[in-house]
């Protein structure tokens, strides 16, 4: 007993290790290095104390670049992505759910599979499409992608918080005289909060990580996103390094703000809810 | 249950309706292209039937292509998995700090792909990067590498990369499988003196069924479709070597400028996808008890 237990703290330690080196180290990186000087971010000998301090590069990419139009986009388009993905999704959701109808299972499927479609696949046909009717170059071009990316996902996991309300409590409300418009905004919503909150999330970051379509889509300066104005940067010959890590921290900050607040609840939501 | 046609399909309508627009419409742009032979967009081409088709299977490019995307998909899944699991797994032990490192882990999913580039670009970098200094620190290597210099070097980089930024999601989803077995089932096995490897492949690995069945499927199509991190890193190169579909169709389209061809790969791989997902949901579908 003893000496499997001794394995097993072995293992745990080993493990805990590894993970802290792979998956946490390389961000306290690239956030010390973006305080440190040009020399010192190339330089061939790397110390993992800091040698240097500077806010030289903060000061360029804040005061000296375009990074608050970029932001600006950005918000804008995954806001409105996420309103409108959670609109549509929990009605879905809800739909599938709680009311059996003809063709329930097909749709549930094809929601996995649409998977099999986005990314490059509908690029090429997209643009055209867009270009057709005078979509590209706005911010409903790229919401209009970033819904279809973010739904399915969103879709079962919604689902799985829908099945942990008791059955009980909505009948309860029908016989009160409820109707189903009031069923779902005063029960369903209410209690489902915690889990449309992480669903939420998930649809905040998808649109705010998606580079391919903000990078074929949008081709004027005022309504690049931040993923396509920092990889101008990253194909740069000359990489100015400091200027793209202070933009690459920048550019996490606000979806790890947003983690500080309620990413908890996306962490208990797909650990506990998703696949039940 | 009785039936509720028009009410469950009200429900669903307005997300179905906009994503088979978004996906239908453009699907039908593209087989119409397929059978023109139009260069740059905009421009008109000449109806030439199925002669893309035709063309597209002699290509060494497609296949190479093709093999490039099967590797990589069995790549990213091998790494995915250990990753993966070694993560859930030890989460789901008790240690102090144990909540913090549940929440955050999945920093590197939530950050933007570009930030995940730029992260990987510094520190695997050949003059200055910490994983060439460390290397040479400890003795394996003798002077720095370049990491995306050689074919295979790049394209085993890439799928790490890739798995980084993966992984720590697919482990909170295989948590919340873990999450889901009784407890009991363990407690019960012990008393029957099983070892905890045991433990694994018999009652862990079998109730994860339902979990690893979605992650077989979504899993693989997402990493199929993987595009930004293998664009922004090493454009597809060195010599074609980390070129996978999604790579190909983006070249042929917007660097070469040849619109049918891209549109014509782009039907082939979806048909492909569509197959495999068939297939895959035909013979792997967990039994609902309900």
């Amino acid at each position: 007993m003893i000496k499997e237990n001794n394995i097993k703290l072995l293992f745990l330690s080993l493990s805990l290790l590894l993970i802290i080196l792979i998956f946490f180290f390389p961000f306290f990186w690239i956030i010390t290095s973006s305080f440190k000087s040009p020399e010192e971010i190339i330089a061939t000998s790397t110390t993992i104390i800091p040698r240097s301090f500077t806010l030289e590069h903060y000061n360029k990419i804040l005061f000296n670049s375009d990074f608050f139009i970029y932001l600006k986009n950005s918000l804008i388009v995954s806001f409105s992505s996420m309103v409108i993905s959670i609109i549509l999704s929990v009605s879905a959701a809800y739909g599938l759910h709680k009311l059996k109808f003809y063709g329930n299972k097909f749709v549930e499927y094809s929601l996995l599979v649409t998977y099999a479609f986005p990314g490059v696949i509908l690029l090429v046909p997209i643009y055209l499409l867009f270009a057709k009717v005078n979509l590209l170059n706005s911010y409903f071009a790229l919401i209009i992608v970033n819904v279809l990316f973010a739904t399915p996902f969103a879709v079962w996991m919604l689902k799985a918080f829908f099945k942990l309300i008791p059955n009980e409590i909505e009948e309860a409300a029908y016989i009160d005289g409820a109707s189903r418009y009031v069923v779902i905004s005063k029960i369903i919503v209410p209690l489902a909060a915690p889990g449309i909150a992480s669903v939420s999330i998930f649809c905040f970051i998808i649109s705010w990580t998606e580079y391919l379509f903000a990078s074929i889509l949008i081709s004027g300066d005022d309504l690049k996103t931040l993923p396509v104005g920092l990889a101008g940067i990253v194909g740069q010959y000359q990489i100015d390094w400091g200027f793209l890590l202070s933009g690459a921290v920048l550019a996490s900050l606000p979806v790890i703000l947003l983690f500080v607040f309620i990413g908890k609840y996306f962490v208990s939501g797909l650990t506990e809810g998703a696949v039940k | 249950m009785k039936k509720n046609n028009i009410e469950g399909w009200l429900f669903v309508s307005p997300l179905v309706i906009w994503i088979s627009l978004i996906i239908l419409v453009p699907i039908y742009i593209a087989f119409e292209l397929s059978l023109f032979n139009v260069k740059i967009i905009g421009t008109s081409g000449k109806f030439v039937g199925i002669d893309n088709y035709i063309k597209l299977f002699g290509k060494s490019k497609f296949l190479n292509a093709s093999l490039n995307s099967f590797y990589w998909i069995i790549g990213n899944a091998i790494c995915q998995t250990f990753f993966a699991f070694t993560i859930a797994l030890t989460i789901n032990y008790k240690f102090p700090g144990k909540k913090i490192m549940a929440n955050w882990i999945i920093l590197s999913f939530i950050i933007p792909t570009v930030v995940v580039v730029v992260i990987w670009k510094l520190m695997l970098s050949s003059s200055s990067g910490v994983i060439n200094s460390v290397l040479i620190d400890i003795g394996l290597l003798d002077e720095a590498t370049g990491f995306f210099s050689s074919p295979n070097k790049a394209f085993i980089s890439l799928v790490l990369i890739n798995s980084w930024r993966w992984s720590p999601f697919l482990a909170l989803i295989i948590l919340s499988g873990l999450n889901s077995i009784n407890r009991e089932m363990y407690d019960a096995s012990k008393v029957d003196g099983a070892n905890f490897v045991q433990q694994f492949l018999f009652i862990t690995f079998p109730n994860l069924k339902s979990v690893l069945f979605v992650l077989g499927l979504v899993g693989t199509l997402l990493s199929f479709n993987i595009f930004d991190i293998i664009w922004l890193i090493t454009k597809g190169g060195p010599s074609s070597a980390t070129t996978t579909l999604p790579l190909l169709i983006y070249e042929t389209a917007f660097t070469k400028f040849r619109i049918s061809q891209a549109a014509t790969l782009s039907i082939v791989t979806s048909f492909l996808l569509l197959l495999f997902s068939i297939i895959f949901i035909k013979s792997m579908a967990p039994k609902e008890d309900d």
